[in-house]
Parts: C-alpha cells; structure tokens; sequence
C-alpha cells in the first residue's frame, strides 16, 4: 500500500493544481483568464499555483499581445504530461 | 489500533475518488459545450415539422393548384426554411443560456466560439451549394444536399459536445443521400431529418442531461 501511495505526485496534492493540469492536458493551450473562471479563482491564488507548477517545469507560458493587453497562454510541457499521467494511474490503481 | 488505520486508509481513499471526479469534470468543462440545451432540440424538430407541413400543403402536394411563377415558389420556400432557421436558433441560443445560466457558467466562451467555428464551416458550405442548386432551378436536391452538410457539421461538431451529436449526424446524412437518391420524395426525407431526429435526439438529451 505505501508502495502505491509513493506514485503518487506531492505536487498535484492540492485541488486547484490537478485543475490546472487537467484543463491544461486536454487543450493545447489556456490562457489566464479562462483559467481563472473555469476554476473559479482569483488572480493571486491562480498565479501562486501556476508559478509553482512553471518551477517545477510542468507547465510553460508564452506571453502576447492581443491589441494592447498582454495576454499570457499555458500548455503542458513533456515532462509535465508525464508527471499528470503517473499521477493518474496511481489514483487509479488506489481505487481499484 | 487497526481501526484507526483503516479509517486513515478509507479516507485517503475518498480523497483520491474526489481528485478523480474533480479531474474530469474539469477536462470536460474546460473542452466541451456542454450548456446546450435538449429542449432546444426538441423545439427546433417541431418548428422545422410546421415549416415543412406549410411548405408541402400549400405548395408541393399539388404545384398546379397555386398560380406562383417558379421563381415565386423558390421565393416562398426560401422564406419558411430561413424562418424556420431562425426561430431554431432563438431557442437554441434561448434555452442554452439558460442552462449556462443555472449552471453559473457564460453562454459565451472560448469553448462555444470553437464550437460554432466547427459548425459553421460545412453549414455555410452546405447553403452555398444549395443556393447555387436553387438558382439553377434545382429545387429537388436541395433538401439533399442541407441534410447532407448539416449532418457533416454536426459529425464535425460533435468532439466538442456530447456525444450524442455524433449519432445525430450520421443520422442526418444517411437520411440526405436517401433524400438524394429518391429525390422525389426530399420533403419526407427532410422533416424526418430536420423535424423528428431533432424532437427525439433533443428528447433523449433532455432526459439525460437537462433533468439533474
């Protein structure tokens, strides 16, 4: 049992960064502000999670312009899909 | 003793079962339009019915009753199939902001826009060639040919919504090259498709998704 339990990701412990990566892994890319109403969520405490995820190297941004505002766009790096998927499968195989 | 770690361990377990919901419905939300609505379905199927009832008893049932020009008859149809188009998409856009609305969420965001771009590639397809087959005078393969892309759009369209769409599409294109091949008979072909798919797809959605 502690076995499985080690396969579990430490770093997708808290609700909104498995939010994050499962918005993240199902479309190429998100921006912050759909982020933010799909998780319901503040900039401050969207930004935290997200900073944290792009330390770890889970996720990368890619800034831009649409007309003056920056807008800033959010994908899944490899390793970072990896590190989803192990997740998952360690919840799975727990329920099972 | 032992009891206190089974309890630890239930618990965790329920943690992770909550992950697992909370993971999917993200992914589902984040990706796919899920705010529409079966009564608009079900609404949709009736109006087009009405429209093709008009259509067939008042024009195509017996063409030498009424004394229109072809031109006026192409005018005539154009009119109740572009009304019937829009009073569907009124209560498609009606009833699913609703729902959006009940489920606190806006009709309108990245998702419906990729959505409706999807749809509206073979639809607008789709009315250019048939317009192009009614200024030829080609009235007959018109209810073909809007059953044929409708059904393509949706099929398109489907990877976005639920997945019932699917099923809804091929439907609709199987029943356009039958449309096409007994060409006489398109209006039959064309209210199934347009009126009865939609009430009983709508109808079997409303069920499983509306009535939570």
């Amino acid at each position: 049992m502690a076995n499985i339990i080690a396969n579990l990701n430490k770093a997708f412990e808290s609700r909104i960064r498995l939010g994050i990566m499962s918005i993240l892994s199902v479309n190429a890319s998100v921006d912050f502000n759909t982020m933010k109403e799909l998780l319901e969520l503040t900039d401050g405490n969207l930004a935290s999670h997200i900073k944290a995820l792009e330390g770890l190297n889970y996720i990368q941004s890619f800034k831009q312009f649409i007309g003056r505002k920056p807008n800033t766009n959010y994908s899944l790096t490899e390793s970072g899909r990896q590190s989803f998927k192990e997740h998952l499968d360690a919840l799975e195989t727990l329920i099972k | 003793m032992q009891l206190k770690v089974l309890l630890i361990l239930s618990n965790k377990m329920e943690k992770q079962l909550e992950d697992l919901k909370a993971i999917r419905e993200m992914m589902e939300k984040s990706s796919r339009f899920l705010s529409l609505s079966g009564l608009s379905g079900i609404l949709a199927g009736i109006t087009a019915t009405l429209g093709a009832a008009f259509a067939y008893f008042f024009l195509l049932r017996d063409p030498a009753a009424t004394s229109f020009t072809r031109i006026q008859e192409i005018v005539i149809l154009m009119s109740d199939a572009l009304l019937v188009l829009v009073i569907s998409i009124g209560f498609g856009i009606y009833f699913s902001s609703k729902k959006a609305h009940k489920k606190d969420q806006k009709l309108f965001n990245k998702v419906t826009m990729k959505t409706l771009y999807n749809l509206s590639i073979p639809l607008i397809t789709g009315g250019i060639i048939s317009l192009i087959f009614l200024y030829r005078g080609d009235v007959e393969m018109v209810a073909a040919i809007t059953l044929v892309f409708y059904g393509l759009a949706l099929v398109n369209v489907s990877k976005f919504t639920f997945d019932e769409i699917h099923y809804l599409g091929i439907t609709e294109i199987v029943l356009g090259i039958a449309a096409a091949i007994f060409m006489h008979n398109g209006i039959l072909f064309w209210t199934i498709g347009f009126g009865i798919c939609h009430i009983v797809y709508g109808f079997v959605m409303y069920k499983k998704y509306d009535l939570e």
